[in-house]
């Protein structure tokens, strides 16, 4: 019965359905209360929090895809073959979360249908956001042509091999333009930051490699004994190495970063006192610390369950990591004077939730959808 | 072409919101959508208070970050949006240091929503029975009541402003020849504690005043660069922090 219940390929269904069932009710309510309402749905307001949880459900997904590409292109771009077992699944995750960020910014923006015209017409050079969204476009169009050459069998002829390479080059230049979208608004000294494309990288790398571990987990029942014996191997091998580096790494990078906040007067900087009282945050380092302590065991490291423990707590923790970097951002009020007295409060809408809903459904679906009708297993014939 | 900018004379402010409320009734604004307000401060056992419209820099960092250039600079130096090109991504209110940019399509920042009493009719996001005469709204620099879904700030009275005879030196409600021309909450300041001109021209007003009496900018290690300028002293200050720990 458990065998049975574990069997490659029975989660398909119920991801699938549980994605659909999600996304209908996620933009079902969604748009019926844009439309009563408008974007007055939100608990953003002209008080200072103008970008709520859909960007941060936007920063969330497309640093989860930039990631994934980066496991993909392991393989892909540097010739480790051993990751080949996993690079057509992380290459159609990647596309799938791609999408799924880029919905919940449609709903987060006035007039998503303008900006199809309005950019290209005139496009402003200095603005970093147009960047990036050139850049996320273009490294969606090339995911999707080298998912397809994957498809076809054709992993490594020369032009299959240059779409892997514009993928990870592009998504490399996309995301550094997402992390200067933040890191250059020198009025926000929470942000303010020219290396914050390198902490987009490390945390992007990060969140790929905790959804790789998960998603071939959940592709296999969650029994390694499902698995073909190379993605066996690859999660008793290297794959948790790297995960157990680039999460040493990132929890470097967060304690620094609050450590400095919390210590400098800057005006601006308040937010990271707003952060570390902020139980969510005690949560996160909870989750990373508890993650690299399963990564870091040789006994856990290895088995099953530990690696699926250690990659949701990864998740989790990039998830609340990404909502307090783009809150705490905006929480110092820019002046208002005792309008504002203190820090803005902000806490996400039922609108703004459902629209987060509808996003992880949506890259639910859309990875269950591949499963089922993509061979997401598929890898190079051997020689 | 003239180079606007403001002077404000914190000595003679008296805080009254006079201008507050001219801006708003010019302009539609929605109660609390203050495209110029006067912010009040507790400093140490005092209240004081700053005058605070759009600060139309010099080198505007929400023209910068606009992905449209929906918001532009003018050739007479005011920060303009053009409502026709915004797509309400409200990049711009990130990047303003100064706070005063407002969203159209959001929560009334004042209750109740009196959107809900005066519909809006598609070109506008409310329609008001008393706004400002359909000659003068200017979609193309944001003047008038703002469509749903963009941004939306204080314009220096850009449909009193564009109009003034070429060359003049200072907009002066005193002076018959440029009071129409002159913005709303320059004309109506009871204190006479602001006045607005040609930067560009060395014998204005504007110039003189921050010639001889220190004219400073606020924040203005932005490098924006404001073209309003403060004049402090006895019995005025420029605040320095913007918010307390709460």
């Amino acid at each position: 019965m458990s065998a049975q219940l574990n069997a490659p390929g029975r989660l398909n269904g119920p991801v699938l359905a549980m994605g659909l069932a999600g996304l209908v009710v996620g933009i079902a309510i969604t748009i019926a209360s844009l439309m009563y309402s408008g974007h007055a749905a939100f608990n953003t307001t002209n008080d200072g929090v103008s970008w709520g949880l859909p960007v941060a459900v936007y920063v969330f997904f497309v640093l989860a895809s930039t990631g994934l590409t980066f496991v993909a292109s392991l393989a892909m771009v540097f010739g480790m073959r051993e990751y080949y077992p996993i690079a057509k699944r992380c290459v159609w995750l990647a596309a799938a979360t791609l999408i799924a960020g880029f919905a919940s910014l449609a709903f987060e923006l006035g007039h998503p249908f303008r900006m199809l015209w309005a950019i290209p017409l005139s496009f402003q050079i200095s603005s970093a956001m147009n960047w990036m969204g050139l850049f996320y476009t273009l490294y969606l169009v090339f995911l999707l042509l080298k998912f397809s050459r994957m498809h076809a069998g054709d992993w490594d002829s020369g032009a299959s091999r240059n779409l892997g390479l514009a993928s990870f080059l592009t998504v490399i230049v996309a995301h550094g333009t997402l992390g200067l979208v933040f890191g250059m608004m020198a009025m926000r000294p929470f942000w303010y930051d020219g290396l914050m494309p390198i902490y987009f990288l490390a945390t992007a790398f990060l969140s790929g490699l905790a959804l790789a571990v998960f998603i071939t987990h959940l592709a296999y029942g969650f029994s390694t004994q499902n698995m073909p014996a190379r993605i066996a191997a690859l999660l008793a091998g290297a794959l948790p190495r790297v995960f157990a580096f680039a999460l040493g790494l990132v929890i470097l990078f967060v304690a620094f970063r609050t450590i400095t906040g919390l210590w400098s007067n800057a005006d601006g900087l308040e937010a990271f006192h707003w952060m570390v009282r902020s139980p969510w945050f005690w949560i996160e380092a909870a989750a990373l610390i508890v993650a690299f302590y399963i990564l870091m065991s040789p006994g856990m490291r290895e088995a099953a369950r530990p690696q699926t423990v250690a990659s949701v707590l990864v998740l989790a923790a990039i998830a609340i990591g990404r909502y307090e970097f783009v809150i705490g951002g905006q929480v110092v009020p820019l002046f208002k004077g005792t309008w504002v007295p203190g820090l803005i409060e902000y806490v996400p809408s039922l609108t703004e939730w459902m629209i987060a809903l509808a996003a992880i459904s949506l890259a639910l679906a859309l990875y269950a959808f591949g499963e089922k009708a993509l061979d997401l297993g598929a890898e190079p014939k051997a020689g | 072409m003239a180079k606007w900018g403001m002077v404000i004379d914190l000595n003679k402010c008296v805080g009254c919101q006079a201008c507050t409320a001219a801006c708003s009734q010019e302009n539609t604004r929605l109660p609390g959508e203050n495209w110029q307000d006067v912010l009040y401060y507790a400093e140490g056992q005092n209240l004081t208070w700053l005058p605070r419209p759009c600060m139309h820099c010099e080198n505007p960092s929400c023209m910068h970050v606009c992905p449209t250039k929906a918001t532009y600079k003018t050739e007479d130096g005011v920060v303009a949006i053009d409502w026709d090109k915004c797509i309400g991504c409200k990049y711009c209110m990130i990047a303003c240091p100064y706070g005063v940019r407002f969203y159209s399509d959001t929560k009334p920042l004042i209750a109740p929503d009196v959107r809900g009493a005066f519909p809006g009719d598609g070109k506008r996001s409310w329609a008001p029975p008393y706004r400002l005469p359909e000659q003068f709204e200017d979609a193309k620099h944001g003047v008038g009541v703002s469509p749903s879904g963009v941004v939306s700030k204080c314009t220096f009275c850009y449909h009193k402003i564009s109009k003034a005879p070429k060359g003049t030196a200072d907009l002066d409600e005193d002076n018959p020849a440029t009071k129409e021309h002159t913005p709303a909450c320059v004309r109506t300041c009871p204190a006479k504690a602001r006045y607005f001109g040609d930067l560009d021209n060395p014998q204005s007003r504007v110039n003189q005043l921050i010639r001889d009496r220190g004219g400073v900018r606020l924040l203005d290690q932005t490098g924006n660069k404001p073209q309003v300028y403060y004049l402090t002293g006895v019995g005025g200050s420029v605040p320095s922090s913007r918010a307390k720990q709460a």
